[in-house]
Order: structure tokens, then sequence, then C-alpha cells
């Protein structure tokens, strides 16, 4: 019946985000009653290292949400190209506008609202699926009802979303939140947009939200201009259905700077608006030709692929615990762990595409093929590029790919450097002062003149039309020779030993030890 | 030149006194109905729910069809605590704005709007007492007027915005349909040649334009403009079906009707349109078309299955535009027998039938076809 459509990204916009927005997924998929509806979320440009949002707090989620709920995730790739025109991480016109081209065609209705809205059919029982239903063709508004931070904080449980909206009904009437806030038309109401539902064909007419509108604020409002005058009149839902709104201004959000923030012009954007279409988008709103991943967070969530991944490749421990160590004296010994390593290398890669293709540059073939395995049990369909300078590496694994490394760099979209010793045996004991012979030497100098020049390179030889720059995964470069070689190209975080890993995007240093370093890397000096 | 100069010395003396951009018409339900509406909505706001009931129930009874009025008694009644009173209100008003047929969907969307708009008139005249430099109040209170039936209200504010915004597109395209809804066809055809010129590929204006042509005679430039529209709809059915029925080009209305008749249940007019492509095509009625609850096209339907007689449909034709229908389907029942009498229904569909019917425009094609 209808398609909820909501945006955000993995940040912290705002006071309790997690809190506010759990509530409010929860009690929307609560009064979802058609097997055609569903919540399309649009996780607009969180970094490609972190899960979407919903992912994130998806344990505060109940089944219902999780069920009907669809991730659609916009990378900072797909933002790049408006970087430069917005101060914003986030954009509502285009979020909203994929996840309308996407959204369930057998669905009549679209609802536009934000993750903090819990919506109460006045009916107890009634759901807005059965509203929707119900109603004629038209342009729906309902008014906002605001409710104390202390409220919603306090008394709400996540996961109780029929409580929740139970105990709306009693505050409203104990606490008098019921206060309908007209406005201006074509806006009927005070901050309209917390619920619009138009119908998905007139959203399609009007070629949805107007994506030049990239400075924040008044989007909804334009769409309100823009349907009243499509449809002709703006009605109600107020006798189905309250809207309450958990009202979050103890802390400024991103975009709310007071009497300094920027924002779309009002002129033009509400008050000149004299058109219901925005036909310099007409072909090419909501990106219909650019591939979107969905996220779902009832099935093959990233959870179950990193295990499917790591089961494939590690077996059980056999011992309660191993050991090793960071003492000075060790800093040279070059062994590690793949099996207690590789957890945490398939750590970084989750929430990166599944056609990531990913260079593994490095000495020990156990750890590539192990990679390998975890590679593809993961669900990733990328190819595993590996170059033929690294010699001693396995190259009849499935999924690998092997090249010369200046071919494969501008096909690699992420890397993993691996400076572990080639003649390592997989039954060796652990850092214990063990020195690196001749071969493991050589095979070391390799993986680190090809780091040096793909992270100095990195900006040129990125695949043609990519904008942003690629992640560089380093094992075993923590508390040993290779940890500043590593950081002095890659500004990573500082993380703990017992990890092995560390990853980040290539440092742009412009001090003169940095340009030095550039130099000298892109020459392999 | 002269044509023009006359042209807008006639407009000058026929426009009514030139009403200020923020005073209040009263519009479609009548001037009683309308002040009372606007008393009760007045005195609400002062918390006087008491009385301002009392006057919407008086509007109420002098305009039964005064949607507005029945909401705002709804929005009394339920801030007064009655809300199952308020409920059927607000279900009554809903009804009442789905009642009657929509506006066909390849005209511009102002004329596919229903019901009647005083609620939204009220609230733009109120925003321009603040705004008036700005053209959304005026072009939202002009296409209010517009689909209201009061084209020359339409009119001053499509003029108003035009005299804030000189290269408001928009507003010009508007201000031809309202031309156009004037029976001022051949000023609405200089507005629409300026619009069109400027955007080529604009299915709306191409529609009115065609419109405009086909009320002065012009078939074949009709024609042009709606062929035109067909490319720019990329196969929309409701639309497509539409402009291929103005077009009388029955084959390729078929398919779109048989779209339109699957997907949307609610309009039954689809159905008399399928079967009057499959009547003009000469091929068999696949089954009695039924339609629930519609007694009109339930006799339309009758008559294309031969079950009516002519002065029984046209004893329930109880308006023009339902003649003119009736017409229009007694050409095609005739048709397979009798050209000459089908010629003879079509051109009185042309006589008598206004020039934005969708069967004037079939009519006037079948009669330039069938031309002996």
């Amino acid at each position: 019946m209808f398609s909820v459509i909501l945006y955000g990204r993995n940040d912290t916009h705002g006071y309790n985000l997690h809190k506010r927005a759990a509530i409010s997924f929860n009690a929307i998929a609560e009064v979802m009653s058609d097997p055609d509806d569903e919540i399309l979320f649009v996780d607009y440009n969180t970094p490609d290292d972190h899960p979407t949002f919903p992912e994130a707090i998806h344990d505060t989620l109940t089944e219902k949400a999780k069920k009907v709920m669809r991730v659609l995730r916009i990378r900072p790739e797909q933002h790049a190209h408006l970087r430069s025109k917005t101060h914003l991480v986030a954009l509502e016109a285009q979020s909203r506008n994929v996840a309308l081209r996407r959204s369930n065609p057998r669905n009549r209705w679209v609802l536009y609202t934000n993750t903090d809205m819990l919506l109460v059919p006045r009916i107890e029982g009634e759901s807005l699926s059965d509203i929707l239903g119900a109603v004629p063709d038209g342009f729906y508004q309902i008014p906002r009802f605001e409710l104390p931070e202390m409220l919603w904080e306090a008394a709400f449980d996540r996961r109780d979303p029929a409580g929740n909206l139970a105990k709306l009904r009693d505050w409203s009437v104990r606490y008098h939140l019921n206060q309908v806030v007209h406005n201006f038309m074509p806006m009927k109401y005070d901050a309209l947009g917390d619920f619009q539902a138009a119908l998905r064909e007139d959203m399609f007419a009007i070629h949805g939200f107007d994506e030049s509108m990239l400075l924040g604020w008044h989007c909804d409002s334009n769409l309100a201009a823009r349907l009243a005058l499509y449809r002709g009149r703006v009605d109600t839902l107020i006798d189905k259905v309250f809207g309450y709104h958990c009202d979050h201004t103890r802390v400024a959000a991103a975009n709310n700077k007071g009497r300094q923030t920027r924002m779309n012009d009002q002129d033009q954007y509400i008050w000149n608006v004299s058109t219901p279409y925005v036909p310099e988008q007409a072909e090419n709103w909501g990106w219909p030709d650019v591939e979107i991943e969905e996220v779902r967070l009832d099935r093959e969530t990233s959870y179950q692929r990193f295990t499917a991944g790591l089961d494939a490749a590690l077996k059980p421990a056999t011992v309660p615990y191993t050991s090793t160590s960071l003492e000075w004296f060790l800093y040279d010994d070059l062994t590690y762990d793949i099996d207690h390593t590789l957890p945490f290398v398939a750590d970084q890669m989750l929430t990166y595409p599944r056609s990531t293709s990913v260079m593994i540059v490095g000495a020990r073939g156990e750890f590539v093929e192990r990679f390998l395995t975890a590679w593809r049990a993961m669900g990733f369909t990328g190819p595993v590029l590996v170059p033929n300078e690294c010699e001693g590496l396995p190259s009849d694994l499935e999924g690998e790919e092997r090249g010369a490394f200046e071919d494969l760099l501008p096909r690699a979209e992420m890397f993993i450097f691996e400076f572990g010793l080639a003649t390592q045996d997989a039954e060796e004991p652990i850092r214990i002062g063990r020195q690196a012979g001749p071969l493991d030497t050589k095979r070391l100098k390799v993986v680190a003149k090809l780091f040096k020049q793909a992270a100095s390179m990195e900006a040129e030889t990125r695949p043609p039309g990519r904008r942003t720059p690629r992640r560089f995964v380093g094992v075993n470069v923590i508390y040993n020779k290779f940890w500043p070689l590593f950081t002095d190209y890659v500004g990573a975080n500082i993380n703990p030993f017992c990890s092995q890993v560390l990853a980040g995007l290539p440092r742009v240093d412009p001090s003169l030890r940095g340009k030095v370093l550039r130099f000298r890397g892109r020459r392999a000096i | 030149m002269l044509l023009r100069l006359s042209g807008s010395l006639r407009e000058a003396l026929s426009t009514r006194r030139r009403q200020a951009a923020d005073e209040w018409v009263p519009g479609g339900n009548g001037s009683e109905a309308e002040h009372l509406f606007l008393r009760a909505t007045a005195l609400f706001r002062t918390g006087d729910g008491e009385t301002a009931i009392r006057l919407l129930r008086q509007a109420i009874e002098i305009a039964p069809g005064f949607s507005d009025a029945i909401e705002a008694e709804a929005e009394a009644l339920d801030m007064g605590g009655d809300m199952a009173a308020a409920s059927a209100k607000y279900e009554q008003a809903r009804r009442l704005r789905q009642a009657g047929r929509p506006g066909a969907p390849d005209r511009h969307f102002v004329l596919r709007q229903q019901g009647s708009h005083t609620a939204e008139i009220v609230a733009y005249t109120r925003v321009l007492k603040s705004l008036k430099k700005f053209a959304l109040p005026h072009l939202a209170r002009g296409n209010a007027y517009l689909a209201d039936r009061q084209p020359d209200l339409a009119l001053a504010d499509y003029e108003r915005t035009l005299k804030l915004h000189p290269n408001s597109l928009d507003a010009l395209a508007l201000k031809g349909e309202a031309l156009s809804a004037l029976g001022r066809h051949a000023a609405a055809l200089e507005v629409l040649d300026r619009v069109i010129a400027a955007r080529p590929k604009d299915p709306e204006a191409l529609n009115a334009r065609g419109i405009a042509h086909v009320a002065l005679g012009h078939v074949e430039q009709a024609n042009g403009d709606w062929r035109q529209q067909l490319a720019l709809l990329g196969g929309r059915p409701a639309a497509s079906a539409y402009v291929a029925m103005r077009l009388a080009d029955h084959e390729l209305a078929l398919a779109h009707l048989e779209t339109m008749v699957r997907n949307d249940r609610r309009d039954p007019y689809w159905t008399v349109y399928l079967r009057t492509a499959l009547l003009r095509l000469g091929r068999p009625l696949s089954a009695d078309g039924f339609v629930d609850g519609d007694p009109w096209v339930s006799s339309l339907l009758a008559l294309q299955s031969g079950k009516v007689s002519e002065s029984e449909v046209m004893a329930q034709a109880d308006s023009a535009a339902r003649r003119a229908e009736a017409l229009f389907q007694l050409g095609v029942a005739a048709h397979a027998r009798d050209r000459s009498a089908a010629r003879s229904y079509w051109q009185q569909v042309v006589d008598t039938g206004q020039p934005t019917l969708v069967e004037y425009a079939a009519a006037r094609n079948e009669l330039a076809r069938s031309a002996p």
C-alpha cells in the first residue's frame, strides 16, 4: 500500500540519534499491515568503512522493522560529483528520489517522513495501511506534535513500539501535547516534512524532489508547493492519524547553525514556484542508471557474511588461547598468526561493495589463499588482483587475477599490503625473536616498494571516473619496522597490537617531509 | 496588428472591475454560502466553535456540495471532542471531492482537478495579503478559480503573475488555458504559440493548443499538436489513450485503453472508451460492460450493447457534456449500418459540445475522415 521514504547517515545528527531513530523505525513498522509496505532508508554518504546507519543499530530494531526495511546505500563516490556544490554531507532531495525510483511499484502511496517521527492512528488497532487504503487520491499532510526530549528519552523502550504508541495516547492528553500549528498555504501545517503522503504516480509525474536544492532546508515546502499546484489542494489526515516528533534541540544538528544557517532560497523554491514539474531533471531524477546497493537487515546481513567467510577459511581453535608479545626487542620479528589476524582483515572489507576489486601485495602465500577463501565466502564478487612482481604467491586460486602491478593498479578499488615472512611455517611459534632470512627480505623489499608506489600514486592511478581515494589495509604493520613505513603514507588510526591490522586513506602531507616521501615513493627509492 | 489591438480593447472593455490582488471573491458555492463559511472559520479561530458549526451548517444547507464547509465543520466537531461525528463529516467531504468525473488525463494538470476549491481560494488570498510579489500564491489561486470554472478570475490572477514575472512560461500557458475556457480560442492560440515556441516539448501546452485549434476548426493543426504530444508522453497509458481518442485513432487507443481498464477500476469511462474503440474497429465486444453505481455510465454501456434506445439515453443526459457523450456514442453505434446517420450525430457533437471534450475532437476527426 505504501512506501515510507527516509534518509540519513551513520553519523551523529543531533542529540541521541540512535534512540530516536530506533523508536521511529519500530513505530512506523508497527503501523504497517500490507505485505507490500516497506520502509526505504537511504543511507547517504556514510564512509565506506562504516556500516549503514540501520545496520549500526539493528539490534535495537524489532523483527518487523527489519523485515520491512530496505536500506539503499549511496556511497561517498556516488556523492563525490556534488561535494563541491554543498556544505552538507547528506542530501535530502537526492536521497528521497533514489528511494522513490526504487520503491515498490505495487504501492499506491509514498510517505515522506523522518527518522524521529511516531505515527499514531487515532483509532486503536487501525493501521496506516488501512488508512491510506481507504482515502481517495490526493496529497495529504498532518500536523506535527512535539514530544519533549525527557519523555522519549527516559520513558520509551526502543523495542516496544506498541507500548510507545500507547504511552503517546496517554501523554497527549495528560501533558497537552496536541497543538496544531497552522501555516501559510501551501504548507498546511508547520514542519510539514514529517508527514507528506503523495501518490507514487504523482511523484513520478512531477519528477520527484527538486535535486537542485543542495543547501538544505525547504525541500519539504518545495514539494508541498509543487504537489499543491499539481493536485489543486492540500488535504489533511488529521482525523485519522497523529504524528509526534521526538524533539532533539538540546544539541543542534549539523545543518542548524542558528541565524548563520545556510539554506536553499525560500523565494526561489517556495514562493516563486510556478510549476509542479522539474523538466531539467525529467530523465535523470533519482539516478535511474546508477547502481545502488541494497542492504537487508533480515537476510544476508554483514554478520552472516562475516561468519560465512571466516568459517570457510578458519578451523576452530584447539587451545583456550595463544600468545604473542610487543616487547621492544621483538620489533624485527615479523611472524604473526594468520588464524588470529584474518578476522580483523575481513572486518575491514565487509562494509565495501560486493563488486569491489582488491589488490593483495604480500609475502605469505598462505595469507593470500586463506584471504581469498574468506573473500569468496563473504559474497564478494570482485576479483582479487595479485601483481606478478610478488613471487612465491599462489597463482591458480579461484577469483584471483594476476598481472603486472602497473596494469592492475588502475583496476584496484582497495589495497591490502601484507608484511609477513614468506618462510613462516603455519606451525611456527609467534614473536619469539625470529629474524628474516634472505628470501624473506627479498620478498618484503618488493612489498615495501610496491606499497610506496601505490600510496604515492594513488590519486593518479584511480580507476577511470573515480573521485574518492582508495583504502589501504596493512597486515602485520603494528609495533614492527613496517609500522612507520605504513603510517608515513597512510593516515591510519592507532590500533591495538592484537589486531595486527591498520587501515586508512593515503595521507596528504603538505609538509616538505611529505613531499619528499611522495617523491621517493613514486620512484620507489 | 489591428486584430491584436481590437482584441486588447475588447479584453479591456469586457473585464469586470479590477479586483485588488488580495481581495477575496466568492466562487462556485455561491456568495451567501461562502460568506457564511468565511465568517464561520474566523469565529472558529476565536474559539466560538458552536456558532461556527451553526454557520457552517447553514452554508451546507445552501450549498450541499460545499466540501470545504463540511470539512471545516468536521474540524470544529473534532476539536470539540466529538470524534465520531467529525470523522463522518471528514469522510463526507472526501466523498464529495471525488464525486463527478475527473478532468481528462491528457490535459493541463489544473484541468484534471475535481470539486470546488473555496478553502484554497481563501487561503491563497490570505497569503497574498502579505506576499504580493510572488508567483505561487497568484498562480495557485488562479488555478483554484480555473478548476472551479471561473476562468475570468483565473485569468486576472495569471495576468498579475505575468506582470510580476513577465517571462513565466508557466503563467503564460495557464493564461492560454483560461482564455480557452472563456471561449477566446484565437487569443489562446496566440499565447500558446509563444509558449510552444519557447518550450516545444511541453505536452500540456501542445494539448491546449490542439484544443484551441480544433475549436477554431483547424483540425489538421490540432492533430499535429496532439501527435506531437503523444510522442512526448512516453507511452503513459491514460494520457495516451485520451490523445489517441481525440485523434479518433481507435487502433492506437485500444492498447492504452486495455491497460487502463486493467489498471484503473475506479473510472468507469475506461470501459466505455474501450468498447467505443472496439465498436469503431468492427471488433466484437468481449462482454457486457458493467459498472457498479454509476447510472449514467451504465446507460452509455447499455447503449453500446443496443439495450437502450436513443430517446432513453438522451433523456438521462442531464448536462451539455453528457448530451455530447451520448450523441457521440449514437454516432459510433450507427456508423456500421448508416454512415450518414453517424455523421449527423457527430455533427451535433461539434455543434453543441465543448471543444475540450474528447468526444468533440473525436467527432471532428470522424467527420473529416468520412467526408463524402
